[in-house]
């Protein structure tokens, strides 16, 4: 008959073989390695403060017929503590999600009970299989002022620990990123750059509940961030671009009325168009204009041509060095 | 009434539509300034719960999305009428409590006032463009729409007066929800969902 035993770190341990007598002759193993004698109290197994190495099948055998006796599984851990809950609604109108994680592990299990209170009305948080430490509820009804109260219990078999949540329905809005961010430059224009992007594709109902954005954007070659906020639309033209700089962009998206604005879309590059000749520079011409200037950039091997400046942002970012390279070159030396 | 809806008649709604959400943004942003100087001057914690307060319209509802225009509309008359006589109510206990003592909050608890009585106005205006009956107002001028209230104590007052602010903030950011819907086109027919109606 097998038993799991769990105790803290640091614990003292005393295990017996079972229903044998103090004084009976035993034999015991941790993990099928014979343990010394030195830490036996009799037949008492005696460990003093426990780590989790020491975590593992502890087995008591009788001396002389070596009949197992007793055989136990330790799990060594610690108590919870107090865990990190954080609930929001990044798909307004349907509902909320909330997820948890603890802050150290405990290296033994838990259990996670949720709670979801709404004045007097207890609300069900459904659990999502994937990730595991998270469950979502519907919004049964909109635009109340009454807050609502999650409290996530955490227990194991060392002590339980808990943490409560409150807030209102607007205040935990926080929509996902905008998606597909693109930026390109504009033919004949050296100083544009237009960018596009997509509602995130969790927000339900854009139509009903549209959303405002928030654009940033800077030379590659500068700190300072330009800010730009768009009260509607998917696009913006950024007509203030340093000819021949390359620009890293970004946009976060907020509900029109309520709620905090999201994190940053996935950062994408662009150049805004220069001229033909430029852009056709032999390698002669290269080298000798790198020599010449006052930039940092290294000569480029070969004069590639590729589309210059388009880059689709989710994730890939193909920047395009080498033509990109030669326009900063000409660019540092005109400033 | 007639089930399709005249082009004009959906672009005098459409304009409407787009005018109240304006009225109704506006009107949000000076409740909330409203409601951060009123904690502050009546000494409230911000963060108080106050329990639902009698006469007060709730702006929490169910089903929110399945809602008609006509419901939509009539609901959101029926609860800025009721906060044009809360926040003239207020207005009057206001000058009691201070006189002269916070012009200032009792200004813009007048200009708020003034935006909730052209808000229902514009309300009904949408009303009558879905020739729809407006309702009359409730009781007459002897029964006004919230019961004369016990006589509460200046804490309760105050607290009260929290309550109406907090509950205005909300319908505002409804109304703005509310009317978006109102403004969408129904797809087959060309008419608002919810709008039309047969005799």
């Amino acid at each position: 008959e097998s038993h799991t035993q769990y105790e803290r770190v640091g614990a003292d341990v005393t295990m017996k073989c079972g229903s044998m007598d103090w004084d009976a002759a035993v034999t015991w193993t941790a993990n099928g390695t014979d343990i010394d004698e030195s830490h036996l109290n009799g037949s008492y197994l005696i460990l003093k403060n426990v780590d989790l190495s020491q975590s593992g099948q502890y087995s008591c055998y009788e001396g002389s017929s070596w009949h197992l006796k007793y055989q136990t599984y330790l799990r060594v851990g610690t108590p919870p503590k107090e865990p990190v809950l954080m609930c929001r609604s990044n798909n307004y109108p349907k509902g909320f999600y909330c997820s948890w994680h603890l802050p150290t592990p405990t290296y033994i299990p838990n259990t996670f009970n949720i709670s979801v209170i709404h004045g007097t009305k207890d609300m069900v948080c459904e659990k999502d299989a994937v990730p595991k430490n998270r469950c979502h509820i519907r919004y049964l009804q909109l635009f109340s002022t009454v807050k609502y109260k999650v409290t996530l219990t955490v227990t194991n078999a060392l002590g339980k620990n808990f943490t409560t949540l409150t807030f209102d329905e607007f205040a935990i809005v926080k929509p996902d990123p905008p998606e597909s961010v693109v930026a390109k430059p504009v033919p004949n224009n050296p100083r544009r750059l237009e960018v596009s992007w997509q509602n995130p594709s969790s927000w339900p109902d854009p139509e009903s509940f549209p959303l405002k954005f928030f654009l940033r954007y800077r030379p590659l070659i500068l700190d300072q961030w330009q800010h730009v906020e768009l009260s509607d639309g998917t696009s913006h033209t950024i007509t203030d671009a340093y000819a021949g700089k390359e620009y890293i962009i970004q946009v976060a998206a907020k509900d029109n009325d309520i709620g905090t604005w999201s994190d940053w879309s996935v950062a994408v590059h662009a150049t805004p168009w220069t001229e033909e000749p430029k852009h056709l520079t032999t390698e002669a011409q290269i080298t000798e204009t790198t020599s010449a200037s006052t930039s940092s950039f290294m000569a480029p091997p070969t004069t590639k041509i590729c589309d210059k400046g388009a880059v689709v942002g989710s994730g890939a970012m193909a920047v395009c060095w080498t033509a990109g390279l030669v326009v900063a070159a000409y660019s540092v030396l005109f400033i | 009434m007639a089930a399709a809806e005249s082009p004009s008649a959906a672009l005098r709604r459409r304009d409407l539509c787009s005018r109240g959400i304006r009225l109704a943004g506006k009107m949000r942003a000076d409740v909330v300034d409203l409601l951060d100087a009123y904690v502050e001057q009546q000494g409230l914690d911000a963060s108080a719960s106050v329990a639902a307060v009698e006469g007060v319209p709730l702006a929490a509802v169910e089903r929110w999305d399945e809602q008609t225009g006509t419901q939509r509309l009539l609901e959101n008359l029926a609860a800025y009428r009721a906060f044009r006589a809360l926040l003239a109510q207020m207005l009057e206990e206001q000058r009691e409590q201070l006189g002269e003592a916070d012009a200032g909050l009792g200004r813009a608890l007048a200009a708020v006032l003034l935006q909730v009585s052209a808000f229902a106005y514009h309300l009904e205006e949408l009303l009558r463009l879905e020739s729809r009956g407006i309702p009359g107002e409730e009781g007459d001028e002897e029964e006004d729409g919230p019961p004369p209230p016990p006589r509460l104590s200046l804490f309760e007052r105050k607290l009260r007066g929290l309550g109406v602010l907090r509950e205005l903030a909300q319908w505002a950011v409804r109304s703005v929800r509310d009317l978006r819907q109102l403004a969408k086109p129904s797809p087959a027919t060309g008419t608002a969902p919810g709008l039309a109606e047969s005799p």
